[in-house]
């Protein structure tokens, strides 16, 4: 038996895998990584990671193992550090496998020009699935474990790591992006064409109020000369909502299921993880 | 028929229109197209009914194209007026006294009502489940008495108790869990209505009629005393 504990939270830490679905006819959300790119290249490093993956929000956690051992990789760009049992620290790059042993500490400092980053874990974390999926949606209170993890949560994995030998990723490439290609919306008409036109032609700033549900943007009011409001219909992650204040909301992963505010255009679904990643205060812009 | 045609909603959703109008008769053929859906294995993520659309959502934009083309010819010689199977008929215990109706007075001042007039007004309707949205197992049932009638809070509430009872615009609800939210809370439901540990995961489900029963706050905390499992719930309230 191999344990750790988490012994620092740092924020937002939740249990993600590739979403959660169909199940949205019941009012329950994918829910999924925020950025299942970085995912993807870690899987190359730790290819047993059972999609159990922890995601990190702007500050990484720390855990440390209790018994056995463990192999890691962390994904994103952040620093990461190994408190070992001798107190000697060592620097390990994103992207390669991390062995940790009884008593060592993994710490991942803050992500830098980015907000979301990932662990992977060989043997995954040992969780049963919730509706067929292992991702957290902390509003609805739905996952294998269906909260944020706190200090003290435990992880067993009872399969031990087949191989020490050191794996690493060298061609991850994420691309940065503040320009994002957007569908029609199914209310476009909603909106008239000089406000269209501001909509394309003026930035956005991403706010302070944007997490895993939604990201509240701010710049010139989009105002619809029709209604606000509209009959509560299906939605999806990358759909732009305009509601009366006229400051439009991207809706992310954890979205509710239907929402009654007219949408003026759809992210192009490459680029939700892409947005997901841009800090509060990215100025960014949107293209037909 | 209502169905007016399928749009491209983003890069890898369809949304199937109905109209613009919400109706029973429209919801009916939409959650008949709905289960239709269900049965065609399209490689879907995701459908998701609600009043007067259908919105699919796929993995790929190469899975939603041929979907689309699957659905169109599937609609074309469908017979959308049959009526769903499987439905419920529930009669639900609910108890309008004041711990559990945060909003009853005030909706009684603005229409002019009495206690005792709002209670039967809502529970003197049987009411069509239209779809499951916004929260999980969340049910929008309708259509109310028109005296009752009442625009959402101005300012949502921060939490509303668990399996309140909900009124806004020509609609009731039941809020499955504690959440925010902008309905006026007129009564409480004395069972959990979303269950992890049962299949139907929704009490209510599309196209199930609910009718609520006034109890006595007495009635109420005999009744969720005994934490009914799904089953439970089921056997005694439903038909």
């Amino acid at each position: 038996m191999n344990r750790f504990r988490i012994t620092r939270t740092g924020t937002y830490l939740t249990i993600q895998d590739w979403g959660r679905f169909h199940y949205q006819h019941l009012g329950i959300s994918p829910s999924g990584m925020m950025d299942p790119r970085i995912p993807e290249a870690l899987a190359a490093v730790i290819p047993q990671h059972q999609n159990q993956f922890l995601e990190f929000a702007y500050v990484g956690p720390s855990l440390k193992v209790e018994q056995g051992a463990i192999k890691v990789s962390v994904g994103g760009q952040c620093n990461i550090f190994v408190q070992k049992n001798n107190n000697t620290q060592i620097e390990h790059a994103p992207y390669t496998s991390i062995n940790l042993f009884e008593g060592d500490e993994l710490t991942i400092h803050s992500t830098i020009n980015s907000v979301y980053g990932y662990i992977a874990f060989e043997n995954g974390l040992g969780l049963e699935p919730c509706l067929q999926s292992f991702a957290t949606d902390t509003k609805a209170q739905i996952g294998s474990v269906n909260r944020p993890l706190q200090i003290g949560d435990q992880f067993k994995i009872s399969q031990d790591v087949s191989s020490w030998e050191l794996q690493s990723n060298e061609e991850v490439n994420i691309l940065k992006q503040t320009n994002f290609k957007v569908h029609p919306g199914p209310q476009l008409h909603y909106f008239a064409d000089e406000v269209v036109q501001s909509f394309v032609s003026s930035p956005y700033t991403i706010t302070t109020q944007s997490d895993r549900m939604g990201l509240r943007l701010e710049g010139e009011p989009l105002k619809s000369h029709v209604s606000h409001d509209i009959l509560s219909e299906g939605i999806l992650p990358g759909c732009i909502q305009v509601p009366s204040n006229g400051q439009p909301i991207v809706l992310m992963r954890d979205i509710p299921c239907t929402g009654g505010y007219p949408k003026i255009a759809i992210l192009d679904s490459e680029d939700i993880s892409k947005i997901a990643q841009l800090p509060p205060g990215t100025k960014i812009t949107f293209d037909f | 028929m209502f169905f007016k045609g399928i749009n491209h909603y983003g890069n890898l959703g369809l949304i199937l229109d109905f109209g613009s109008n919400s109706s029973q008769p429209i919801s009916q053929e939409v959650n008949t197209v709905f289960a239709l859906l269900q049965g065609l294995d399209l490689s879907q993520l995701n459908i998701i009914p609600s009043f007067n659309k259908i919105v699919v959502s796929f993995q790929n934009s190469q899975d939603r194209n041929q979907a689309q083309a699957v659905i169109e010819h599937t609609l074309a010689k469908a017979n959308l007026t049959n009526s769903q199977k499987d439905r419920k008929t529930w009669n639900i215990p609910a108890c309008y006294e004041d711990s559990y109706a945060l909003d009853r007075e005030r909706i009684q001042a603005t229409h002019g009502l009495t206690k005792e007039e709002v209670i039967s007004r809502h529970t003197g309707v049987s009411y069509y489940t239209y779809y499951i949205g916004f929260m999980p197992g969340f049910p929008y049932l309708g259509d109310l008495d028109p005296s009752l009638i009442t625009p959402r809070l101005a300012t949502p509430r921060i939490q509303i108790p668990a399996r309140s009872i909900g009124i806004a615009k020509e609609h009731t609800c039941v809020y499955p869990k504690v959440s925010p939210g902008g309905w006026n809370i007129i009564g409480q439901v004395p069972f959990n209505i979303f269950s992890l540990e049962h299949s139907r995961t929704s009490l209510f489900l599309p196209g199930d009629t609910i009718q609520f029963q006034s109890i006595s706050e007495k009635e109420f905390i005999q009744i969720q005393s005994k934490d009914l499992a799904f089953d439970e719930v089921i056997k005694e309230f439903s038909q």
